[in-house]
C-alpha cells in the first residue's frame, strides 16, 4: 500500500492506483477529459498534468501510478498549473464555444474545468479562424446518437468505450492531424445496443441524445438514484427528473453490475415512466367507469376480500420486495389466496460489469429474483394461462404489464368469470374491463428494493410524489413511442404505490402486523422474518447511504 | 576515411551478394553466431554505437534492455522509414550495399534471439522494397536466413513491411502499431518496446544505418569501431547535405567533423558563391543553427551542447536569400499535416502555427505572433506530448523565432490589416427568405 503526499496531504491507497484516483482520495482534484476509470487510460488530453518531486519532466495523473514516498503537486505547482492552462488554451483554440446553444452545458467537463479554474480570466492568443467540420455539427450518426464535430476535443472515450466495453468497435478517428473526426467504420449507422453510453462518457456536447437533447437544461434537472426496471441484471442508474416529469435515466456506479454503463433499452424506459393513464380509483358502471375516492374503493375492495369464496392473485416480478412480500403474507398467509407470479423470458440483455465480464439477464423483469427469494411460484405464459383458467371468485391482478399474455384475448376470455380488482398505471384491456380499478404511479414515485439476478438487494428512492394529469400531445409526447405526458402543472394526481394500498388494506382488514407505514418498515418486517432478506439493513442498501456513494457523477460524462 | 557504409556505392552490381561476399560480406554473421549472443551484444556496447535514427541512444544498451528470461517470441524492427525532410541516407544504403543491413538485422536478432524481424520501410520507397525483397530472397537461398541458419540451429525469418505514407509510423511505436495493423498511433510509454512491443512480445527497433554498422564492428572489432570518431560519438555517419550548395549528396564522414567541413569541403560550398545564412543539422526537426555556429562538430553531444541535435544527420542549408519566415512556415507545413492528431498540444499547436506563419506570409502579421509561437511551441515540447513529434515542431519554430526574431519584425513592420472575413451566405438568409415557408 504506497503512502504518498498530494498538495500536502498525506493519503494510502491501493498498488496500482494512479494519481488522478489517490489525489481523489486525498481529496485534491486533477483535472482530466480523456481520464474515464473503466476505459484503458492513453493520456491524449494532457490536462492531467502534474509535478513529482525528483522528476524533471511534469508526470500525467493518470498514466503515473501512485509510488511509496511520492510526494506530488497539483495546485501548489506552478509549472504544472502553467501547463494545465496552456492544454486548456489549445483545448479552447478550437472550441466553438457555443455554451449557450450546447445541451451539454451545466454537465460538461471542458466548462466545468475552464469555470474552476479560469474563471473570468481566461484569456487567449488565438486570433486565426477557428477548425470547423462542415457538415458534422448535427449529423445523427446512429438511431440515438447525435454528432457536433466542431465540439469534440478528440478525447477518444467514446471510441475505446466501443472498443473495450461493447465490443462493437463501431467508432473510430478518420482522417489526421487537426482534421482528425470521430466517424463509425465505412459511415454506416452507430448501431450499438449501448450506443448511448458513447454520449455519456463525451466529456463534451459532440455525442448528444437525440432523445433528451434540448428537453431539459442539466442544471435543472435533479437526480434520484434508482434501479433500472428495464431486465433482471438491475443496473443502478439516477433518474433525471424536474417537476415531475422524467427527463432521462442515467447510469450510476456500481463495479458489480454496471460499472458506469447502461444499455438502451433500459436507458430510454425513462420517458414511458411519465404516462399514467389512470388518476384516480373507478369501478365499473352501467357500461363506463365511474371515478370514486380512495376510501370508498379500499373499503368496496375489503368487503370484495372478505367475501370471497375463493381468491387468486396475479402478482408480478415488477414489484418491489416490499410489495411481493405483503401481498404474500396477506393474500396468500392471511386470505389463503393463490398466487402467481408471472414472469417472462423477454429478449437477451447484457451488461458488463467494473471487471469487465458480461452479466446475462435472465428475465425481463427486475425482480424475479426477489420473488423466487420469497417462495413465490413463478410461472411463464403457458402457466399463467392455467392458473387463470382454475378460475375463481375474486381475481386481484396487481400488475397487467406483469405478462405479455395478460394482454391475449385468451387471457381476457378467462378473466370475465367472477369479479376481478386490478391495479394500473398504464392503459390496458384487463384494467378497462376491471370491477375495480386502482391506479398506481411508476417507480418514480414509488420506493422500495429489487433483487438482482446477481443476488444483490438494492433500493430504489422515490423521485417525486403522484405524477400531475395527463396531457394527451398532438406531436405524441417526447417521442412516438409515448402518447402521454404527465404535465409539472397539474394538480398531483391520485395514484398511490401498490405498497401503500396493500398496508391500507391490510387496516381495513385488522391485520395490524401488516399495516405499516413505510417501504422500510416492511423491509424490516421481511428482514426479519424471511430466511432469503436476513441480515439486510434498509439503510446500508444499494449504495444510497452516504458512506457508500461512489465516485461523483462526473465520471459518467 | 575509407568509406565504410558507403563502399559499395558505384561499384558495378553494387547489391548482388557475390560482390557482398568479395568484400567478405556476412562474415560477421558466421562470426556472430561462434559467439553467442551475449558476447555480440558486448561487442555492440564496447563500440559504442549510438542510434542513427535521430535520438542516439546507446545501441548496445537498448539490446541489453530485453528481458533475459522472457519466454515465447521477441521481435527485431529495422527502421526504415526515412521520412524527415533532408534526410535520405538510409536509400542510399538499401540502393548500393543492402546486404549489409540484412548482415546487421541477423546479428541484431541473433543478440536479442529474435526469430522473426520485420523491415518497416517508408511507403513511397516501392523501389528499395523491391530491393530488399529480392536481398532477402539472396540472404535465404545462401543460407544466412531461413531455418537453422548455418547449421547453428538459429532460425530467422525477415518480412519487409510497407507502410502507409504517414511520416508518424516512423516514431518507434507507432511503427509497431502500424506493423499490427492498427492506426498509426504513437503508444504512451513506459511500458517501453524492450519489454512491451510488437505484439505485445519484447522488441528491439534500430535505425537501418544502425543495423548496416553492426556487421562491421563485428567483423573489425569493437575497438576499430571505437577509433573512429570521438570518445562516446564512434563510428563512421552518413550526411545527406541538400539545399543551397554545389554537391548535394550523402557524404560518409567519422562522427565529430564540423558542419563547415561538410558544407565547404564535402558538398562544394554555397552555391552560386552567396553566403551561409544557416543550416538545419539533422533534418527539419533539429533547431536550427546560424552561419556563426557552422563550426560545431557534427556529433551527437557537440549537437546537444549547441541545443540542437544531430538527428538524423540530414544537413538542409540556407543561403542568405532565404526568407526564415518562409522556412518556419514550410517546417509548421509539413508537421501540422503529419501530426497523428491524438494528443492535444501538437495537434492544436501545430496547426495553430501553421495558421500564424500563413498569416504571417500572406503580409498580415500582428505584432504578438512571435510570442504566441513561441508560447504555443513552449507548451508543445519538453515532455507535453506522448512522442517526439511535438518537440519535432516546436524545437525548430522555436530556434527561428529567437534567431531570427528581426525577420519576423520585418514582415509584421510591412504587414496591412486583415481583409474583413467574408461571412458565407446561408441559403435561409437570403433576400427571399422569409418566415414560414
Amino acid at each position: 500500500m504506497p503512502k504518498l503526499t498530494i498538495d500536502g496531504h498525506e493519503v494510502e491507497v491501493a498498488a496500482g492506483t494512479n494519481l488522478i484516483e489517490a489525489a481523489r482520495a486525498a481529496g485534491v482534484a486533477i483535472p482530466y477529459f480523456c481520464y474515464h476509470p473503466y476505459l484503458a487510460v492513453v493520456g491524449q488530453c494532457r490536462i492531467c498534468m502534474v509535478e513529482v518531486a525528483g522528476q524533471p519532466r511534469l508526470a500525467l495523473g493518470c498514466a503515473t501510478p501512485a509510488a511509496d514516498g511520492m510526494v506530488v503537486k497539483v495546485e501548489d505547482s506552478e509549472r504544472a498549473r502553467e501547463a494545465r492552462e496552456a492544454v486548456m488554451e489549445f483545448l479552447l483554440a478550437n472550441h466553438p464555444l457555443d455554451c449557450p446553444v450546447c445541451d451539454q452545458a451545466g454537465e460538461c467537463l471542458l466548462q466545468d474545468h475552464s469555470m474552476s479554474e479560469q474563471g473570468s480570466k481566461f484569456t487567449t492568443h488565438m486570433a486565426e479562424t477557428r477548425r470547423t467540420f462542415p457538415g458534422y455539427e448535427r449529423r445523427l450518426i446512429g438511431p440515438h446518437v447525435v454528432q457536433n464535430q466542431n465540439r469534440c476535443i478528440h478525447c477518444s472515450r467514446c471510441i475505446r468505450f466501443t472498443r473495450e466495453i461493447s465490443e462493437t468497435a463501431a467508432l473510430t478517428y478518420k482522417s489526421r492531424g487537426n482534421s482528425t473526426f470521430i466517424d463509425t467504420f465505412d459511415g454506416s449507422s452507430f448501431d450499438d445496443p449501448m450506443s448511448g453510453c458513447a454520449t455519456d462518457v463525451c466529456p463534451v456536447g459532440a455525442l448528444t441524445l437525440r432523445e433528451t437533447r434540448f428537453r431539459k437544461r442539466a442544471w435543472k434537472l435533479r437526480s434520484t438514484p434508482s434501479v433500472c426496471p428495464g431486465c433482471s441484471i438491475g443496473c443502478n442508474i439516477f433518474i433525471d427528473h424536474h417537476e415531475r416529469v422524467v427527463y432521462r435515466f442515467t447510469p450510476r456506479e456500481n463495479p458489480a453490475i454496471n460499472a458506469t454503463w447502461l444499455c438502451d433499452h433500459g436507458r430510454f424506459l425513462a420517458e414511458s415512466l411519465n404516462e399514467q393513464a389512470y388518476l384516480t380509483p373507478q369501478h365499473q358502471g352501467p357500461g363506463h367507469p365511474v371515478p370514486a375516492a380512495w376510501g370508498e374503493a379500499l373499503a368496496a375492495v375489503g368487503a370484495l376480500l372478505r367475501g370471497a369464496a375463493s381468491l387468486r392473485v396475479v402478482a408480478s416480478a415488477n414489484m418491489s420486495n416490499e410489495e411481493l412480500f405483503l401481498a404474500r403474507e396477506l393474500f396468500g398467509r392471511q386470505l389463503k389466496g393463490e398466487i402467481a407470479v408471472p414472469v417472462a423470458a423477454g429478449e437477451p440483455r447484457r451488461m458488463k460489469n467494473g471487471r469487465g465480464e458480461w452479466l446475462l439477464a435472465k428475465d425481463a423483469h427486475p425482480n424475479a429474483a426477489g420473488a423466487r427469494r420469497l417462495g413465490l411460484d413463478t410461472v411463464d405464459g403457458e402457466g399463467l394461462s392455467r392458473f387463470l383458467y382454475g378460475g375463481a371468485g375474486l381475481t386481484l391482478i396487481l400488475d397487467p404489464e406483469a405478462h405479455p399474455f395478460l394482454a391475449s384475448p385468451e387471457a381476457l376470455r378467462l378473466l370475465r368469470v367472477g369479479t376481478t380488482v386490478v391495479w394500473a398505471r398504464r392503459s390496458h384491456p384487463v384494467a378497462d374491463g376491471a370491477t375495480w380499478l386502482l391506479p398506481t404511479p411508476s417507480i418514480a414515485s414509488n420506493e422500495g428494493t429489487f433483487t438482482s439476478s446477481t443476488g444483490a438487494v438494492q433500493r430504489f428512492a422515490e423521485a417525486f410524489a403522484a405524477p400531475g394529469t395527463v396531457h394527451r400531445t398532438a406531436t405524441g409526447g417526447m417521442s412516438p413511442d409515448c402518447p402521454t405526458i404527465a404535465s409539472p402543472w397539474g394538480a398531483p394526481g391520485e395514484a398511490r404505490p401498490l405498497w401503500l394500498v396493500l398496508s391500507a388494506l391490510a387496516r381495513e382488514l385488522g391485520t395490524k402486523t401488516l399495516d405499516l407505514a413505510s417501504p422500510a418498515e416492511v423491509f424490516t418486517l421481511m428482514a426479519r422474518s424471511e430466511k432469503g432478506f436476513a441480515g439486510l439493513v434498509w439503510e446500508a442498501l444499494g449504495g444510497l447511504a452516504p458512506q457508500q456513494s461512489f465516485r461523483e457523477r462526473q465520471h459518467v460524462g | 576515411m575509407e568509406p565504410v557504409l558507403l563502399r559499395a556505392r558505384g561499384a558495378a552490381d553494387s547489391r548482388a551478394i557475390t560482390t557482398y561476399l568479395k568484400a567478405g560480406g556476412y562474415e560477421g554473421w558466421k562470426k556472430a553466431l561462434a559467439m553467442g549472443p551475449d558476447a555480440v551484444t558486448k561487442e555492440v556496447s564496447d563500440s559504442e554505437l549510438r542510434g542513427r535514427g535521430g535520438a542516439g541512444f546507446p545501441t548496445g544498451r537498448k539490446w541489453s534492455f530485453v528481458p533475459k528470461d522472457h519466454p515465447g517470441p521477441r521481435y527485431l524492427v529495422c527502421n526504415a522509414d526515412e521520412s524527415e525532410p533532408g534526410t535520405f541516407k538510409d536509400r542510399e544504403i538499401i540502393e548500393y550495399d543492402p546486404h549489409q543491413v540484412i548482415e546487421g538485422i541477423a546479428i541484431a536478432s541473433f543478440a536479442i534471439k529474435a526469430n522473426t524481424a520485420y523491415i518497416y520501410i517508408r511507403g513511397e520507397f516501392v523501389r528499395w522494397a523491391r530491393i530488399l525483397e529480392e536481398t532477402i530472397t539472396e540472404a535465404r537461398q545462401h543460407g544466412f536466413l531461413g531455418k537453422n541458419v548455418l547449421g547453428s540451429g538459429f532460425d530467422l525469418d525477415v518480412w519487409v513491411h510497407r507502410g502507409a505514407g504517414a511520416y508518424i509510423c516512423g516514431e518507434e511505436t507507432a511503427l509497431l502499431e502500424s506493423i499490427e495493423g492498427k492506426r498509426g498511433f504513437p503508444r504512451l510509454k513506459p511500458p517501453f518496446p524492450a519489454v512491451v512491443g510488437l505484439f505485445g512480445k519484447p522488441t528491439v527497433i534500430n535505425n537501418v544505418e544502425t543495423l548496416a554498422c553492426v556487421p562491421h564492428i563485428i567483423t573489425r572489432g569493437a575497438a576499430w569501431f571505437a577509433g573512429i570518431g570521438r570518445a562516446k560519438n564512434t563510428g563512421p555517419k552518413l550526411f545527406g547535405v541538400s539545399g543551397h550548395v554545389n554537391r548535394p549528396g550523402v557524404y560518409e564522414l567519422p562522427l565529430g567533423v564540423t558542419f563547415r567541413e561538410i558544407i565547404e569541403e564535402h558538398a562544394g560550398g554555397v552555391r552560386g558563391g552567396r553566403k551561409l545564412k544557416a543550416f538545419f543539422p539533422g533534418g527539419s526537426s533539429a533547431p536550427v543553427l546560424t552561419a556563426a555556429e557552422v563550426d560545431v562538430k557534427a556529433d551527437f553531444d557537440a549537437c546537444a551542447e549547441a541545443k540542437t541535435m544531430l538527428g538524423s544527420g540530414g544537413i538542409i542549408v540556407f543561403d542568405d536569400s532565404v526568407d526564415m519566415v518562409e522556412v518556419a512556415d514550410n517546417v509548421a507545413h509539413f508537421y501540422a499535416h503529419e501530426s497523428c492528431g491524438q494528443c492535444t498540444p501538437c495537434r492544436e499547436g501545430s496547426d495553430w502555427c501553421m495558421d500564424i506563419l500563413d498569416r504571417l506570409m500572406a503580409g498580415h502579421g500582428l505584432p504578438a505572433d512571435p510570442d504566441t509561437l513561441l508560447r504555443i511551441c513552449r507548451f508543445a515540447s519538453g515532455g507535453m506530448t506522448i512522442c517526439p513529434l511535438g518537440d519535432a515542431f516546436a524545437l525548430p519554430i522555436t530556434s527561428l523565432v529567437t534567431k531570427f526574431r528581426d525577420e519576423f519584425e520585418r514582415h509584421i513592420a510591412a504587414a496591412t490589416p486583415l481583409p474583413p472575413r467574408k461571412l458565407p451566405v446561408l441559403p435561409w438568409a437570403g433576400p427571399k427568405a422569409g418566415f414560414g415557408i
